[in-house]
């Protein structure tokens, strides 16, 4: 390949390195980064407030947090860790990784990805503007009304909580849909449904999955502002509303949503396991279909959080069967796992070691919630620290622990160095421990009776002692997140130069330069086989250079089954346009949640002027070479 | 494994660039999907308009909307959904002239719709309110919100009427009347719901 190649490719995809050129970049790979930092900066952010949570627990009758500001912290934790940390950083890596993964050159909507990524960076700025105003949610993350109603919850806190989300939700049903076409559309010439990585399922599946659930979290949102500022009664039981019908709107988003922030994980230790076993991974039909089942049957699940409110007995039987049966799916893949480094030959490096710690997390996570799908003792644990401990195990072992992995696995491919291993394998049991410490001690905290969501207790409870374990496990788990950062910020400078592929992994992403050019591949792949780096075949001929379309930015259309190329895809050139319309998406919530009704108006005049902009045709001459 | 052939299968050698064509449709499957995600909110608000009258006969209280702008309502939009269909046809032609005269009997159409609206909710507040009950809440929400759509999908039809060129191009919009004219029918689609589930099945109610 000539150099004369790659600098006109280069000068096709590259975006300036100027002020302007960084934010109208819809560069994938650019975006997908952001996303990440982004996210870990949430991380950071939660982080700091649950430890303020445990600063406060540690001892009983502690006075360190007002009741008051106890129910802001606790708020803005949850919904800072669950919407605006676990899907992200999976968004981010996904957006960095997918078209890497399909040989593609930018995902379906590239500008479309932009807008996403900055509608959900703003929407998180929409909420941390709360606290600054002293008035931040308080109602935990599902927000349960009577209680976040206007006369139990006055002030701007609950209406940060559904104009924030509302936008994170455009933000995330967006990048919903590109990943969708992405995966369906932009996948190299042969890459047919049955070879493609598995991450792509995971990812797929709750794509689809979160166009069909955010809609529910939408609605909740939406009725919940109009009965607060615009005297509906939807919630209102005096006037013929149902406090339940918010607990339906809200778990009908939210058990999805447990899903959506967990598969796409499996899906990563679905790449990073079968590599560190070297051999392909065992099982790949079942761990697909168990995938794709997975968010399936995850829709008929929803009511297991609303064993406590009365519904009839068919419905809960029904709901706890579902419950217990969406763990059959999760245990194919864990056998999978299993099987696949029993046949193998594990190599233990600590993209491993975080993929091992998190399936022996999921497994614990995954009883203590089999647990709670038994109707009577979920009634006996209901709001107790026993279910805070579940959701802990399952979002922090099967969401963070795989993110970790995933960090140590493709740093060398996102910033061209290797994360330091004995640092990793530090990292990785500081963690762990101080996951268990934290965790494991809160389900006998919740069997013992402690609810959630208290600011403090008395001493004679009985249960000082194991607070304070749960506290200084807490600060564990802290500081062995902080080794990794150390580790981050380290080997970004200073960590051993990668090459193309340093794991010696099977999927396309490891044949692209680390870090990858902006335009991927000069020769776009073809794929014959589930693992195209580790089976021969005729990838890099391409003598006449039919793969390379440097005529434009230009990647290949293929069906959606069977990957055959049938034509191609322009893509668009950098532009202003999305962080426009995020900033007016931006301004349309926030003045909503003041009510300033005319400074709504213009916003919205100005987001369809923009729309109206993004799609207006070119007609500079653009006939293909 | 089962050894797979690593040559590529005749059907596919000779679809190469340049043979190959721009891809158009991508735009159309983002509409589809954003049409799912939008019908499902739909979904959801119908579900809380069921779900508050569990437990409480509404009919005791409230009279059955009435069908004399509704269905009128209906008609407009069914017509203007045919019409938008005939023009989408004559673009596939290169009738031009003739597809944009459909757009603007769409356009005129869905302006009618809104006339309509505003006469029926003049109408329908002296009885019932948002404020009333949750009963008036979800219907209103649900009506109004069904407004807020076809003012988006006209204002939609007038950017495809002030767009100079409709022929797959190489940059968007690709098929801008098609995509947009998916759009209107799912929009007329939910009004078809709306007045069977909001209008005329209380209306049969209270005959039986």
């Amino acid at each position: 390949m000539s150099t004369a190649v790659q600098q006109r490719l280069l000068d096709l995809w590259e975006s300036p390195k100027t002020l302007y050129g960084e934010l109208s970049t819809v560069d994938h790979k650019k975006i997908g980064k952001r996303y990440i930092a982004t996210a870990m900066v949430f991380l950071v952010i939660g982080g700091l407030e649950a430890l303020l949570m445990r600063l406060q627990l540690a001892t009983p009758q502690q006075n360190l947090l007002s009741p008051e500001m106890y129910d802001q912290i606790f708020t803005m934790h949850g919904m800072t860790m669950i919407f605006w940390y676990a899907q992200p950083i999976l968004s981010g890596f996904a957006v960095f990784l997918v078209p890497l993964m399909i040989g593609s050159r930018d995902m379906a909507f590239p500008r479309l990805n932009a807008f996403t990524y900055w509608a959900y960076l703003l929407s998180g700025v929409l909420l941390y503007i709360s606290p600054l105003l002293g008035q931040s949610p308080h109602g935990g993350w599902f927000a349960y009304v009577p209680y976040t109603n206007m006369p139990y919850s006055p002030g701007y806190g609950m209406d940060f909580y559904n104009l924030a989300l509302i936008l994170l939700t455009i933000s995330t049903t967006g990048g919903a849909i590109n990943f969708i076409v992405t995966i369906l559309r932009l996948r190299a010439p042969g890459m047919a449904i049955s070879k493609m990585p598995l991450f792509l399922y995971s990812t797929g599946t709750i794509s689809v999955v979160s166009v069909f659930a955010m809609p529910a979290l939408t609605a909740a949102n939406l009725a919940l502002e109009l009965d607060r500022r615009w005297a509906t009664h939807f919630f209102d039981v005096a006037h013929g509303g149902n406090v339940l019908l918010w607990q339906q709107l809200f778990w009908f988003f939210g058990h999805p949503w447990v899903y959506i922030v967990f598969l796409p994980a499996t899906g990563m230790i679905s790449m990073i396991l079968p590599t560190f076993s070297r051999r392909p991974i065992v099982g790949y039909v079942y761990v697909a279909m168990a995938t794709v089942l997975t968010g399936l049957v995850g829709f008929g699940v929803w009511v297991h959080h609303m064993f406590a409110v009365g519904e009839g007995h068919l419905g809960m039987s029904f709901f706890s069967a579902a419950s217990m049966t969406i763990s059959i799916f999760t245990a194919v893949q864990v056998f999978a796992w299993i099987a696949t480094m029993w046949k193998g030959r594990p190599v233990l490096m600590s993209p491993m070691y975080f993929a091992l710690g998190f399936i022996a997390l999921l497994v614990i996570g995954g009883l203590n919630g089999i647990v709670t799908a038994l109707i009577p003792v979920d009634w006996q644990l209901h709001d107790t620290y026993f279910v805070v401990s579940h959701l802990h195990y399952v979002l922090v072992g099967a969401n963070m622990f795989p993110v970790f992995a995933a960090f140590y696995y493709w740093w060398p491919k996102m910033t061209g160095r290797m994360l330091d291993e004995r640092q990793g394998k530090i990292s990785f049991w500081v963690m762990f421990i101080g996951l268990n410490l934290t965790f494991f001690p809160m389900h006998l905290l919740g069997i013992l009776g402690m609810p959630r969501r208290i600011y403090t207790y008395l001493p004679q409870m009985g249960l000082t002692t194991l607070n304070m374990i749960v506290s200084i496990g807490a600060f564990v788990l802290a500081l062995g997140v902080l080794l990794s950062f150390v580790n981050f910020f380290w080997s970004w400078k200073h960590g051993i130069i990668a090459d193309k592929n340093p794991w010696r992994a099977d999927s396309l992403e490891w044949s692209t330069e680390s870090p990858p050019e902006p335009y991927g591949s000069v020769h776009l792949p073809t794929v014959a086989t589930r693992h195209p780096l580790w089976d021969d075949h005729d990838e890099e001929e391409d003598p006449t250079g039919e793969r390379i379309l440097d005529q434009g930015r230009l990647t290949f259309t293929s069906t959606w089954l069977d990957a055959d190329a049938f034509a191609l895809s322009s893509m668009p050139e950098d532009t202003i346009l999305p962080l426009l319309l995020a900033i007016g998406f931006f301004v349309i919530c926030g003045a909503l949640i003041f009510q300033w009704m005319w400074v709504v108006l213009a916003a919205i005049l100005f987001s369809l002027a923009i729309g109206a902009i993004w799609l207006w045709p070119k007609y500079e001459s653009e006939e293909l070479a | 494994m089962t050894p797979v052939s690593t040559e590529i299968p005749v059907h596919r050698q000779h679809a190469r660039p340049p043979v190959l064509a721009l891809d158009d449709r991508r735009g159309t499957w983002g509409m589809a999907l954003f049409i799912a995600t939008e019908a499902t909110l739909f979904v959801m608000l119908l579900f809380s308009y069921y779900y508050t009258s569990r437990g409480n006969n509404r009919w005791q209280v409230h009279e059955a909307p009435k069908l004399h702008y509704s269905l009128p309502m209906l008609a407009v939009l069914l017509t203007s959904s045919g019409v938008l269909y005939w023009g989408e046809q004559q673009v596939k032609k290169h009738r031009y002239g003739a597809a944009r005269g459909a757009l603007l009997t769409t356009i005129l159409l869905g302006i009618g719709f809104l006339v309509l609206t505003f006469l029926e909710y003049s109408e329908h507040l002296k009885t019932l309110r948002p404020s009333t009950d949750a009963y008036g809440s979800t219907f209103y929400t649900l009506t109004s919100l069904h407004g807020a759509h076809v003012v988006f999908g006209l204002l939609m039809l007038c950017w495809v009427m002030i767009v100079p060129r409709w022929e797959p191009a190489r940059r968007t919009p690709h098929r801008p009347y098609h995509n947009v004219a998916m759009y209107w029918h799912f929009v007329d689609t939910v009004w078809l719901f709306l007045v069977i589930l909001l209008y005329i099945v209380p209306n049969i109610y209270n005959i039986a």
